[in-house]
């Protein structure tokens, strides 16, 4: 219920504000009034969740009710039903907005002069400049190996923590409050891209690939634990009945009777997540993280579009590589 | 009260969902005693077994074995005591897929070992050497170092037996123990639990569905109706107009 109520009310909010906004009370970067923004925005949403809610009392079908009440049923003709026409009016403000928003311009993307820069572009990427290569080649080498360490490191944190952020094995009160920090902790850390941590380690430890693999590190522990303890969640309640039916502790319960489920999909995990590290790797050499990427940046910085072409092309076949070897590990391991 | 092994006082088991599963079950259980639990689908057979190791948490009653009331343990370190003592297998088998049938055996005596042991999965001789009796009592010592995946359902159930005994239990909880099983397949386990209840003296306690199987094996039985104990004797006392009261009127004995 309460749901649906906050739906309508964030619908109905957003529509009408869009129209506040753009008409009578305009603002600019400079004239926003955050304060009377919110005012305006917050008494909206309660509006909208009270006729929301004076809807649904007049057995009205509003848009959250079509999709947070699983036993409503959308009938009749879909013109004739305001939810549908919340839904075409909602999706409408959004795409006019998000037009005026990043200046949708088709005489930009046709202008002669921007068009030929792209071209000069796209004939220096196709004609690349083949004496870097050997530079390019050994920066590529920086990066694979950056993203192998930070997978590797990795690994074992994420293994002992995905067992404490599992809800079959951490029960009892105090181990779900236990459960409940670490899994907020590793949320948080994975909402923080890989590209952020970069910026703060290039900073903390130096310009380099050692900051990019710590990024890419910490990324990756947090994404692996949740991956894992997933899988642990997964994993079968019968031969846990039985191991701790012996008498064992709880290390030898998950010990014997979980880890041995979830070896292999773990392992599966850890290729797949080296094959992202990759890509991720020489994205994050952009912002100072070492590497390919630093070397792309350089390029890119003085308009060496030939060059740009070579490291392109040397990015290109390894992690088409690496995600054709990855595919077939994990092929095999199921 | 004198020389039973285990006594169960006025047990009950509410869950958490509000499902009362167990409803003032009392009874007593003689060393030696082939035990049959009976009853429908969700009577609270299951419970019952599980109430007994403490797999599940009793809600309130009693439950004594070895003059201790074993429904109040407290301790983990009691309770894996306890556990050790009651061997148990399940109608899944639960026995572990990828590892090999000897060393499913042996985890049989994890509770015996230290955590830094059992961890590298270091495993003495004399243990390697009990796991073998083991299966050689169930007569499956040939298929020792083939994976537990890699056998047939009566296989599995066999090595799981073996996997009890390897505890040195005193008692045997069997929860279904037969029901995954064909025809043929069930007399060879439900004989291999005779063999042990008679040649090593383990007291059985188990959960059994068919009739034919509880008049040829079971010393005792006990019939469960939505969680209170209906019957209590010996099978032969089990007629038609009894098993009808315990199965529902209209129910008809299909094996």
């Amino acid at each position: 219920m309460y749901r649906k109520l906050v739906f309508d009310g964030v619908l109905f909010s957003f529509i009408l504000s869009v129209f506040v906004f753009s008409t009578i009370l305009r603002m600019d970067e400079d004239s926003m009034n955050l304060t009377l923004l919110s005012i305006v925005t917050v008494s909206l949403f309660l509006v909208g969740m009270g006729s929301s809610y004076f809807l649904s009392r007049r057995r009205i079908l509003t848009l959250g009710g079509v999709l947070f009440e699983p036993n409503s049923t959308a009938s009749g003709v879909w013109y004739k039903s305001l939810w549908a026409w919340q839904l075409v009016l909602a999706l409408l403000v959004a795409f006019v907005m998000a037009f005026v928003k990043t200046g949708f311009s088709f005489i930009e993307l046709f202008d002669e002069n921007g068009f030929a820069g792209a071209m000069r572009l796209f004939q220096g990427i196709a004609d690349p400049n083949w004496n870097i290569l050997p530079k390019a080649v050994y920066n590529i080498i920086e990066t694979v190996f950056m993203a192998f360490l930070a997978t590797a490191l990795a690994i074992p944190p994420a293994f002992v923590l995905s067992f404490f952020c599992a809800q079959n094995i951490m029960k009892s009160p105090g181990a779900r409050l236990i459960y409940i920090f670490l899994r907020t902790g590793l949320n948080i850390t994975r909402s923080i891209e890989a590209l952020i941590w970069a910026i703060i380690f290039s900073v903390w430890v130096g310009i380099g690939p050692f900051a990019g693999m710590l990024a890419l590190m910490i990324h990756s522990i947090a994404s692996l634990a949740k991956q894992f303890s997933e899988m642990v969640e997964a994993s079968e309640e019968g031969p846990v009945e039985a191991i701790t039916s012996t008498g064992a502790s709880k290390l030898q319960i998950v010990w014997y009777a979980i880890v041995p489920q979830v070896l292999l999909p773990y392992i599966s995990f850890i290729v797949y997540r080296w094959d992202i590290n990759v890509r991720m790797a020489t994205v994050i050499g952009l912002v100072g993280g070492g590497g390919i990427g630093t070397m792309l940046v350089q390029y890119q910085g003085q308009a060496m579009w030939r060059e740009v072409g070579c490291i392109i092309a040397v990015i290109a076949v390894v992690v088409w590589a690496l995600d054709q070897a990855s595919a077939h590990i994990r092929d095999a391991l199921k | 009260m004198s020389g039973s092994i285990l006594q169960v006082h006025h047990l009950s088991k509410t869950f958490p969902n509000g499902v009362q599963a167990l409803r003032d079950v009392s009874f007593e259980v003689m060393p030696g005693e082939f035990l049959v639990i009976i009853g429908l689908s969700g009577s609270g057979k299951s419970t019952l077994l599980r109430c007994l190791n403490r797999l599940q948490e009793p809600s309130s009653g009693q439950v004594f074995y070895q003059g201790q009331n074993i429904a109040d343990l407290k301790s983990v370190s009691d309770i894996r005591r306890l556990r050790k003592k009651m061997g148990m297998i399940f109608q899944h088998f639960n026995l572990i897929a990828r590892q090999n049938v000897l060393k499913n055996v042996m985890m049989g005596n994890l509770a015996s070992k230290s955590g830094w042991q059992s961890v590298l999965g270091i495993f003495s001789e004399q243990e390697k050497q009990k796991a073998l009796e083991c299966l050689q009592l169930v007569g499956i010592a040939d298929k020792a170092y083939l994976r537990a995946d890699q056998l047939s359902g009566g296989q599995k159930q066999r090595v799981a037996i073996a996997r009890a005994l390897m505890q040195g239990p005193q008692i045997l909880l069997a929860d279904e123990p037969v029901s995954s099983l064909d025809p043929a397949t069930c007399q060879v386990v439900m004989n291999y639990l005779k063999k042990i209840n008679q040649e090593l003296g383990i007291t059985v306690i188990a959960n059994l569905h068919f009739l034919s199987l509880v008049r040829q094996y079971a010393t005792r039985v006990i019939a469960l109706q939505e969680g209170q104990i209906v019957f209590s004797g010996s099978p032969q006392q089990i007629d038609q107009e009894w098993f009808e009261k315990i199965y529902g009127a209209g129910a008809a004995d299909v094996s």
